[in-house]
């Protein structure tokens, strides 16, 4: 067999290899006013993690997709350089004796991940355990609904965290991949029984009610996460996909219109029922009524993004800390994005805009090429989580949505996200190689 | 004055990075118009059908596995030699079953065969929606429905 190059993704990761260093350097002279190493050994080893991750999927004749894992790259790297220029003590891990900063367990969070995508990427060859067991994937993910219902924690409100020993994790990170794979495999199934049959009210077409079910049950679920949970990004974040993926399966616009209105349904009645839902709304509308109390974390947010203008602060140079305490709490997961802005400017934060897009952009290349309607919707399913939690979680940052706290994908800092947005990226690489494979196939027969 | 010099070392560092992060994206803009480009000759060439069968197991070897048969809007399977698609197989009737695409579907009936018509492992008894990536068997032939 020859060997595939993937010459492209090499030619893309090669600049990468240079800023990721670069961004560390100037933040160790921004900081210290000289250059003295400092932190550069983790630069070097996420740029080893890229080159590892590169060889082993020219070695392993991976065929899929080249610009998924430089944008992913780019996008982890300039995480990487925000979060080792914030306070290292703000998180960590302090496992078997070893103490590790922020950014250190970020890039360990980052192996793992890389791990875990090659591995999928890789080693499945059949799509089989994710197609046909769609109603095992249904249960885990109930499990995973149940285990954080009561087991789960609160940090900030939202009650999403689950206490593993040395590691907290986040279901909903995963749970999120469960969804979207069972949603696939039930649409592939029933697509067309949803497309061709019909019942009218009115001016919409319902489709008949045992296929109408499933889709009910979903948006209880959510409402639940909604209201059990307080996780309101999740919650948007699982409706915005499913209504993605039933738009794409079945092409009817009746049913995008009839999960928009339940959508406005459901928010109107949590926004009258539920007080984290109103407080979320009304800090959004006016976060200057109270500056120093609610409207706190918004306020600094824009005051940050204000300071960076066009051009940036300067790596180093923003305003992380005030008055011995963090300028815009949780910096480091939600507001992460507003960081990026703040010491690289518009045109930083365009960038990573870029990337995010680029990734998206590929997702739904990869969709359209898929060999059959579950690997297709599959593709579809995991690229609308990726691209809308960044939307979200942006959207949040930038006050042009209500704040919901969610992680932004390969920037934030945290284990349960990096590892569950490299699990969706496997997959993706996945399905890449199949179709490649195949295109192949014919051309041989 | 040192701290004049770091300043304008960091304010020329922080472009170069910034110019880089920018060399970046365009590279990868450039990538994503030659793939599309490159996508949108090889749609020319190959994707004009409507769908194909990929032949996964063929015991009798007609039509033989691994192959790819082209599909038109209505096919005929069977035994006899006057079917669109000619499956040479003692478990497969003379006239077996109908594979049409109907609108925006593929479907699949069965024409009152012996053993039977099955889609991924279930046995029909009236026309079935086929989705892509699904199997179909017809006698001991295996066959995949594929875009």
């Amino acid at each position: 067999m020859r060997i595939a190059w993937r010459g492209a993704e090499l030619r893309l990761l090669l600049p990468i290899f240079v800023l990721v260093p670069l961004g560390f350097a100037i933040t160790n002279v921004a900081l210290t006013g000289a250059f003295d190493g400092g932190p550069l050994h983790l630069a070097i080893g996420y740029v080893a993690l890229l080159v590892g991750a590169h060889l082993l999927l020219v070695v392993l004749g991976h065929r899929g997709d080249q610009l998924i894992l430089p944008a992913v790259g780019a996008m982890g790297g300039i995480g990487m350089i925000m979060l080792n220029r914030l306070p290292q003590d703000l998180a960590g891990t302090s496992a078997f004796g070893i103490e590790l900063g922020m950014a250190a367990t970020q890039l360990l969070w980052f192996g793992v991940g890389m791990i875990a995508m090659l591995v999928i990427a890789v080693g499945l060859r059949d799509d089989g355990i994710l197609r046909h067991y769609k109603y095992s994937w249904a249960a885990a993910g109930i499990l995973l609904l149940g285990a954080t219902l009561l087991l789960g924690y609160e940090v900030n409100g939202a009650r999403l965290w689950i206490d593993l020993g040395p590691v907290s994790v986040q279901p909903g990170e995963f749970l999120k991949i469960v969804l979207v794979i069972f949603i696939a495999s039930y649409l592939a199934e029933t697509r067309t029984l949803l497309t061709s049959a019909r019942l009218r009210i009115g001016f919409l077409s319902i489709p008949p009610l045992p296929y109408f079910l499933p889709m009910l049950a979903l948006f209880a679920v959510v409402m639940l996460i909604v209201v059990r949970l307080n996780d309101l990004g999740t919650a948007l974040l699982f409706f915005g996909t499913f209504l993605t993926m039933l738009f794409v399966a079945t092409g009817r616009r009746s049913y995008v219109l009839i999960g928009l209105i339940l959508f406005v349904v459901g928010f109107t009645v949590a926004y009258q029922f539920f007080g984290h839902v109103q407080i979320r709304v009304d800090i959004w509308l006016d976060p200057f009524a109270d500056p120093l109390g609610a409207g706190f974390q918004p306020v600094r947010a824009l005051y940050a993004l204000g300071r960076g203008g066009i051009f940036g602060e300067g790596l180093g140079q923003g305003l992380v800390t005030l008055g011995g305490g963090l300028t815009i709490p949780y910096v480091h997961t939600d507001f992460i994005f507003t960081a990026v802005a703040e010491e690289l400017g518009l045109l930083g934060a365009f960038a990573l805009l870029g990337f995010a897009a680029v990734l998206v952009f590929r997702g739904l290349r990869i969709a359209a090429l898929a060999r059959d309607d579950f690997s297709g919707l599959l593709a579809v399913g995991l690229t609308a989580s990726l691209g809308l939690q960044t939307l979200i979680i942006i959207g949040g940052n930038t006050k042009l949505i209500p704040l919901t706290g969610i992680t932004l994908p390969f920037v934030s800092y945290g284990g349960s996200s990096v590892l569950a947005s490299f699990i969706m990226i496997g997959l993706l690489l996945a399905i890449s190689h199949k179709s490649a494979i195949g295109a192949d196939g014919d051309a041989g027969s | 004055m040192t701290g004049d010099i770091l300043r304008i070392l960091l304010l020329v560092l922080q472009l170069g990075f910034v110019a880089l992060l920018y060399l970046v994206l365009m590279r990868f803009a450039g990538s994503l118009l030659k793939d599309l480009r490159s996508a949108e000759q090889a749609q020319l060439a190959s994707r004009s059908g409507i769908g194909r069968l990929s032949v996964l197991e063929s015991p009798a070897d007609e039509p033989p596995s691994g192959t790819t048969i082209a599909l038109g809007p209505i096919n005929s399977i069977g035994r006899n030699v006057n079917n669109t698609i000619y499956v040479e197989d003692d478990f497969v009737s003379t006239n077996h079953a109908m594979l049409t695409f109907r609108g925006r579907s593929w479907f699949v009936e069965d024409q009152g065969s012996t053993n039977g018509t099955y889609v991924n492992g279930h046995r029909i008894d009236r026309p079935v929606a086929l989705s892509f990536g699904d199997e179909l068997t017809i006698g001991r032939v295996r066959m995949r429905l594929d875009r």
